[in-house]
C-alpha cells in the first residue's frame, strides 16, 4: 500500500509551522509598520507595530497548522490567510484587545466600526501571510524527498482473517496512519465480508436476510489493502505468507483466522452434520428444514415422517441453544403452509455433554433457558455425547440413537487448519499461544487474536472467544505493533467481559451485563437493541430493523433457494 | 500526485494568462470606468498623477484595470482554475482589490492619509460595487477569451440545464411568495419574478459537476448577492435614466432586499442540485456518472456533527450571552431565562452541526477548508436563522433592514465564530475517521486528486467572497 496524501492531523511538521510563523511575522511587520506610519495603531502604544507583528506571527502559526501539508496553490493559501485574518480580527481585535484594555467585548457594530482599520489590516496581512506561506513552502519546503520518505512504510503488516479481530486491527492501523504512522497494511480474507455471527441463527431460521448481517470488508476498512483469497502457508522464518501463487512479505503478521467446526474425528460427522459458522451454513440449514417439511407433508410412512421431522442439535452452548430455538421458531411459524403436518409432530432435541446448558452463563440463567425451551417442547439429552452420524440417524455414546434427517453440530470448534503447520507453542485445540501482549511465543513478528489465539487474562485463564473480545484484541494488537515499531514496550491486553446474551427464540432471551442477570422479554429487547447497535454500519442496522419489523406483519418465507438435496418426491395423495 | 490529474503541457503564463487577462481587464475596466464616470469618481483616480481631469482618470483607471486583469490571468493560469469556476474568483478578486487598491494603495500613492476607517469605507462604497462589476466582467471576458470558455458556456446553457434552473426558481419563488407575498409593496418586492431570471442564469455559474447541497448553498448565497447588486442597486437606476447612486444611504436602504436575495440564491442552488441528482438517477443510463458520496458515513457523521456543533455553540453562546440574546432564544420554546436560552441555543447549535455534517462531509481537504466551509455556513445561518427564522418564529417581522441588521451584528460575529469552530472541529474529527484523500494506489490517487481539485476549484473563492461580504456588513448598514 502506498499512502499518498496526508491530512492535517498528521501534522505538516515543524517546517510548516516555522513557515507559517515566518510568513505571519513578515506580513505582520509590513502591515504593522504601515499602520503605525499612518497612525492607525496609536491607541496601542509606541511599539504597536511590534504588537501587530506578534499578532501576525500567532495567526501565521495557525496558518502553518491548518493548511495541509501540500498547499494547493497560492490563491488557496491566500484564501486561508484571509479567513484566518478575519478570525484573528474577531478573536484579537474584537475580543482580546478590549479585555486587555479592561473593557468587556461587545461585538457590536460600534465596536466593529472602531476596529475597522484593524479589520482591513488583518484581512490584507492575512492574505499576504497566506501568499508568503505558499511561496516559502514551495520554494524552501523539501517536498519531494520528504514525501518519498513518507511513502516508505515503517512496517508491512499482514492481517490474515476478515472477522471481528482482523477488521478491528485494520481499522486501528488506519487510525494510526492518520496520526502519523506509516504502516502498509494488507488484510487477507477468504470472505470479502465481515459476518455478524451473533445473528447467524436468525438467518438460519429465515428471520433475517443473509446479506443483512454481513458488511463488506472493503467498506469497513477503506484505506487498507484488501486481498480476497486464502492464505495457504505461512513461512515464519522468511516472514512471508503464501496467497495462491503469490508470496506476500510481512514485518508483522496478525493471525485472526478464527475457528472452524471440529468433529473430533467422530464417524460420519463431517459428512452428515450441518454446521452453523457461515452464511452458507445458515442458508443451507434453512433450506434443509423447509425441504424436509415439504417432504414430510407428503410422506405417508409414519416412521419416516418422524425421522424427517426430528431436528437434533449437538452442543448446549450459545450456538447450539440459539440454533435449536430458532429452528423451533422457524418450523412452527411456517407449519400453517403444510396442512399435512400436525403441530405436535416436529421434534427438537438438544444433546449436551454437561448437566446443564449454556455453561457461559450462570447456573440460574442456564436453568431458566432449559425450562423455557422444555416448556415449548424442546427435548434435552444431557450428559451424553453424539458419537456418530449417518444419513438416517445420530448415535449417542450411551448406546442409543435418534433417527433424524437434520443433525446440527455446534459441539466443537478448532482454529483454522492454516495454523496446523505453524511452529511455536500451541494451546487448547491447536490455538496459537500468545503472551499478554498478544505476541506469539517463539514466533518473531507473529501476533494472534480472536478465536485462533489462546490469550491469558490477568489470572492466566484464556479469554473467551467472543466478538467483543476479538474487537478489543484487534485494537490492542495494532497499538502493540505500533509500540514495537517505535521501540517501545507493548502493553498487556486486559478486558473484562461487558455482557453476554443468548436468544431463546420467540421474544425470549437470557443474559447478563457485568454479572447482573436478565431474562425473558426484557433480555430479548436488550439482546436486540445491543446487537442491533453493534451491527457494522447504519445501513445494516436499518435493514435488520426492517427485517424484524416485517417479521411482525408478514409470515416467514418458505422459498427454498438451493437445489434439493434429494430427488424430488412424487406427489401423493394427501392423507 | 497532483500532476496525475493536472497533467498536460504547462500553459504559457503570458499567452494564456497575462494577455487574455489584460484584455479581459479592459472589458472590466470599461464597465467599471463607465460606472465611475456616472458616479463622478474619475477625478479621484486622476489624483494619482496629480490631475483632476476625468479623461486622465479614465485612462489611468483603464491602465490599472489592464494591469490588475493581467495579474488575474496569471493567477488563473497558475491555479489552473477552470472556466466554469471563474466568476466567483473574479468577484472575490475584485472585492479584494477594493480593500487593497481603493482603501490602501490609492490614498498612499496619491499622498492622502490612509485611514481604513468606516467613514472612508462608506465613502468608497461606490468603488466597492464598481470593483465587484470589474471582477465579474473581467472573469466573464476571460472565460470568453479562453479556448475552452465558449464550450463551457455552451455546455452550461443546454436546454435541460436551463429548464432545471427554471424549475428550481419556480419552486423557490413559489415558496417565497407563499411565505412573504409578492408585488412592489410586499416585503420581497419583485424578487419572486427576479428569481425566474436567477434560476435561468444559475446554470452559468454552476460548475457542471455534482457538488452537494452544502457547497450549493454557499455558492447560491454568493450568487444571490450578485443579483442583489444588479437588481436592487443598478438596474432600476439605469432603467430610470438616472445617474448611478451607490452612496451608503442608498445601499443601506437597499439592504431590506439583501437577505431575501441571499436566501433565494441559496434556495435556487440547492433545489437546482437536487433536481440534478434526481435527473441523474432517473435518466442517466451510464451509472459511472452517478455520484458516489465520500466522507464519514452512518451514525458517526451525526455524532461528529452534533459534537462539532456543540463546540461551536459554546463559543457562540458566550457572544450571545454577553449581548443578552439568550433569553430571546429561550422564548423559541416558550421558556424564559438565560439558562433555558443556553439549553435551547446548544440544542439548535447541535442540530445545525448535524446538518453541516450531512451537507459538508467529505468536502474538507484540510482544516483551512473546514474553516472556509464553516465560516460560510455560519454566515448563511446568520441570514437564514438570526435575520429571518428567529424573528419569524417569535412572531416578529424578519430583520431585513439596515437598522435591524446593524443591531444583529453581534449575532453575525457569533455565527462566524460558531461556523469556524464547527467547520474546524468537524474537519478534524472526519479526518481522524476517514481521510478520503489517503490513496492506496495511483488509480485511487487520481480519483482523490480529482475530487480535491473539484472542491478547491471554486470553493476558496466562495469562502473569501462570503467572508468579505460579511466583513462589509458594517460598511453597508452602520450609520455614517
Amino acid at each position: 500500500m502506498r499512502l499518498q496524501e496526508y491530512g492535517p492531523t498528521a501534522s505538516g511538521g515543524r517546517a510548516a509551522l516555522l513557515f507559517g510563523v515566518g510568513s505571519g511575522l513578515a506580513s505582520g511587520l509590513a502591515f504593522g509598520a504601515l499602520m503605525s506610519w499612518q497612525g492607525l495603531l496609536e491607541s496601542h502604544g509606541t511599539r504597536s507595530w511590534a504588537a501587530f507583528a506578534l499578532y501576525g506571527a500567532i495567526t501565521g502559526s495557525l496558518l502553518g497548522a491548518v493548511v495541509g501539508r501540500r498547499p494547493y496553490g497560492p490563491a488557496v493559501s491566500a484564501a486561508g490567510g484571509l479567513l484566518l485574518g478575519l478570525l484573528g480580527w474577531v478573536v484579537w481585535w474584537l475580543t482580546v484587545d478590549p479585555l486587555l484594555h479592561g473593557d468587556a467585548p461587545s461585538w457590536s457594530i460600534a465596536a466593529a466600526t472602531a476596529a475597522q482599520p484593524q479589520l482591513v489590516g488583518s484581512l490584507l496581512q492575512g492574505t499576504l501571510a497566506g501568499t508568503l506561506f505558499h511561496l516559502l513552502t514551495v520554494r524552501l519546503g523539501v517536498r519531494e524527498p520528504a514525501d518519498a520518505k513518507r511513502r516508505t512504510p515503517s512496517a508491512r503488516v499482514v492481517i490474515v482473517g476478515g472477522g471481528f479481530g482482523g477488521v478491528s486491527a485494520a481499522r486501528r492501523f488506519e487510525r494510526l496512519n492518520v496520526r502519523g504512522h506509516r504502516f502498509a497494511v494488507t488484510l487477507i480474507s477468504d470472505s470479502n465480508f465481515l459476518l455478524f455471527t451473533p445473528m447467524l441463527a436468525e438467518v438460519a431460521s429465515g428471520g433475517l436476510e443473509a446479506q443483512h448481517i454481513s458488511a463488506p470488508v472493503r467498506a469497513a476498512v477503506p484505506h487498507t489493502r484488501f486481498r480476497h483469497g486464502r492464505v495457504t502457508a505461512i513461512d515464519v522464518a522468511g516472514r512471508t505468507v503464501r496467497l495462491g501463487d503469490e508470496v506476500v512479505p510481512y514485518d508483522h503478521l496478525v493471525l485472526a483466522v478464527g475457528s472452524v467446526p471440529h468433529f473430533l474425528d467422530l464417524p460420519g460427522m463431517a459428512e452428515h452434520a450441518f454446521t452453523l459458522k457461515s452464511l452458507a451454513d445458515a442458508a443451507r440449514l434453512r433450506d434443509r428444514v423447509l425441504s424436509l417439511l415439504e417432504r414430510a407433508d407428503q410422506e405417508t410412512d409414519a416412521a419416516e415422517r418422524a425421522r424427517l421431522l426430528t431436528f437434533v442439535v449437538a452442543g448446549g452452548g450459545f450456538a447450539g441453544t440459539e440454533a435449536v430455538a430458532e429452528l423451533y421458531d422457524l418450523t412452527h411459524d411456517v407449519l400453517h403452509f403444510y396442512p399435512g403436518i400436525d403441530p405436535d409432530e416436529p421434534r427438537f432435541i438438544l444433546i449436551h455433554s454437561g448437566k446443564g446448558i449454556l455453561p457461559e452463563l450462570s447456573q440460574s440463567l442456564g436453568g431458566y433457558a432449559l425450562r423455557k425451551l422444555e416448556a415449548r417442547g424442546i427435548a434435552f439429552r444431557l450428559g451424553v455425547r453424539a458419537s456418530a452420524a449417518t444419513e438416517r440417524e445420530v448415535r449417542l455414546n450411551d448406546g442409543t440413537s435418534i433417527p433424524t434427517a437434520t443433525f446440527v453440530w455446534t459441539a466443537g470448534n478448532r482454529p483454522s487448519p492454516l495454523l496446523k503447520d505453524l511452529p511455536g507453542e500451541r494451546g487448547r485445540g491447536g490455538s496459537v499461544v500468545v503472551d499478554a501482549t498478544l505476541r506469539a511465543f517463539e514466533l518473531d513478528g507473529v501476533w494472534a487474536i480472536g478465536d485462533c489465539a489462546q490469550i491469558p487474562d490477568a489470572d492466566g485463564n484464556p479469554y473467551p472467544p467472543t466478538a467483543q473480545h476479538a474487537m478489543r484484541e484487534g485494537k490492542a494488537v495494532a497499538d502493540n505493533i505500533a509500540a514495537v515499531v517505535r521501540k517501545r514496550r507493548p502493553k498487556p491486553f486486559r478486558f473484562t467481559t461487558i455482557g453476554i446474551f443468548v436468544a431463546l427464540g420467540h421474544r425470549t432471551a437470557a443474559g447478563e451485563i457485568r454479572g447482573r442477570p436478565f431474562s425473558g422479554l426484557t433480555a430479548w429487547l436488550m439482546w436486540r437493541g445491543i446487537y442491533l447497535a453493534k451491527l457494522p454500519g447504519i445501513e445494516r442496522r436499518v435493514r435488520v430493523l426492517l427485517d424484524w419489523g416485517l417479521d411482525l406483519v408478514f409470515p416467514r418465507d418458505i422459498v427454498v433457494t438451493t437445489a434439493p438435496a434429494d430427488a424430488p418426491v412424487p406427489a401423493q395423495e394427501t392423507r | 500526485m497532483t500532476t496525475a490529474v493536472r497533467e498536460g503541457a504547462p500553459p504559457s503564463y503570458v499567452l494564456n494568462g497575462a494577455l487574455p487577462g489584460a484584455l479581459a481587464g479592459i472589458a472590466g475596466g470599461l464597465v467599471f470606468g463607465a460606472a465611475l464616470a456616472s458616479l463622478d469618481g474619475l477625478p479621484a483616480v486622476a489624483a494619482l498623477v496629480r490631475s483632476d481631469l476625468a479623461w486622465v482618470g479614465f485612462a489611468l483607471h483603464l491602465a490599472i484595470a489592464i494591469l490588475v486583469g493581467a495579474l488575474f490571468g496569471l493567477l488563473v493560469v497558475h491555479q489552473r482554475i477552470r472556466s466554469s469556476e471563474l466568476l466567483f474568483w473574479g468577484l472575490a478578486y475584485g472585492m479584494f482589490w477594493w480593500f487593497l487598491g481603493t482603501l490602501t494603495l490609492l490614498p498612499l500613492l496619491s499622498g492622502q492619509p490612509m485611514t481604513w476607517s468606516l467613514k472612508t469605507a462608506q465613502a468608497e462604497l461606490p468603488s466597492l460595487l464598481g470593483h465587484l462589476y470589474y471582477g465579474a466582467v473581467t472573469a466573464v471576458a476571460f472565460v470568453l477569451l479562453r479556448r475552452d470558455g465558449h464550450a463551457a458556456v455552451r455546455d452550461h446553457l443546454r436546454p435541460s440545464t436551463l429548464l432545471r434552473g427554471l424549475l428550481a426558481a419556480a419552486m423557490v419563488g413559489g415558496l417565497l411568495v407563499l411565505a412573504f407575498g409578492v408585488g412592489a409593496g410586499a416585503r420581497l418586492g419583485w424578487l419572486p419574478v427576479v428569481a425566474v431570471c436567477m434560476g435561468i442564469g444559475y446554470p452559468l455559474v454552476f460548475t457542471g459537476q455534482a457538488e452537494g447541497t452544502g457547497p450549493a448553498l454557499i455558492r447560491g448565497a454568493a450568487y444571490g448577492f450578485v443579483w442583489w447588486v444588479v437588481v436592487s442597486l443598478t438596474l432600476p437606476q439605469l432603467v430610470d435614466g438616472d445617474r448611478l447612486d451607490w452612496s451608503q444611504p442608498t445601499v443601506a436602504a437597499a439592504t431590506t432586499r439583501l437577505p431575501p436575495y441571499l436566501l433565494a440564491g441559496a434556495g435556487i442552488a440547492a433545489v437546482f442540485g437536487w433536481l440534478g441528482g434526481l435527473a441523474r438517477n432517473l435518466f442517466v443510463d451510464d451509472v459511472r456518472l452517478l455520484h458516489h458520496a465520500t466522507g464519514t458515513r452512518g451514525l458517526r457523521v451525526l455524532a461528529y456533527g452534533a459534537l462539532s456543533g456543540l463546540l461551536g455553540g459554546i463559543v457562540f453562546g458566550f457572544v450571545w450571552g454577553t449581548v443578552d440574546v439568550l433569553p430571546t432564544v429561550a422564548r423559541l420554546v416558550g421558556a424564559r431565562g438565560a439558562v433555558a436560552g443556553w439549553v435551547v441555543h446548544l440544542v439548535i447549535a447541535q442540530i445545525i452541526g448535524v446538518s453541516y455534517a450531512l451537507l459538508f462531509r467529505g468536502r474538507s481537504y484540510d482544516l483551512a477548508s473546514g474553516l472556509g466551509w464553516g465560516l460560510s455556513y455560519g454566515f448563511f445561518w446568520w441570514v437564514f436563522g438570526a435575520l429571518t427564522l428567529l424573528p419569524v418564529l417569535l412572531g416578529q417581522p424578519p430583520r431585513w433592514n439596515a437598522t435591524a441588521i446593524a443591531t444583529a451584528f453581534p449575532g453575525l460575529i457569533g455565527h462566524l465564530a460558531y461556523g469556524a469552530g464547527l467547520g474546524a472541529a468537524f474537519a478534524w474529527l472526519e479526518h481522524r475517521e476517514n481521510p478520503w484523500w489517503v490513496a492506496r494506489s495511483d488509480t485511487e490517487a487520481v480519483r482523490a486528486t480529482a475530487r480535491r481539485d473539484q472542491i478547491l476549484g471554486s470553493a476558496p473563492a466562495l469562502w473569501i467572497l462570503t467572508a468579505q461580504i460579511a466583513l462589509t456588513v458594517p460598511v453597508l448598514v452602520a450609520r455614517p
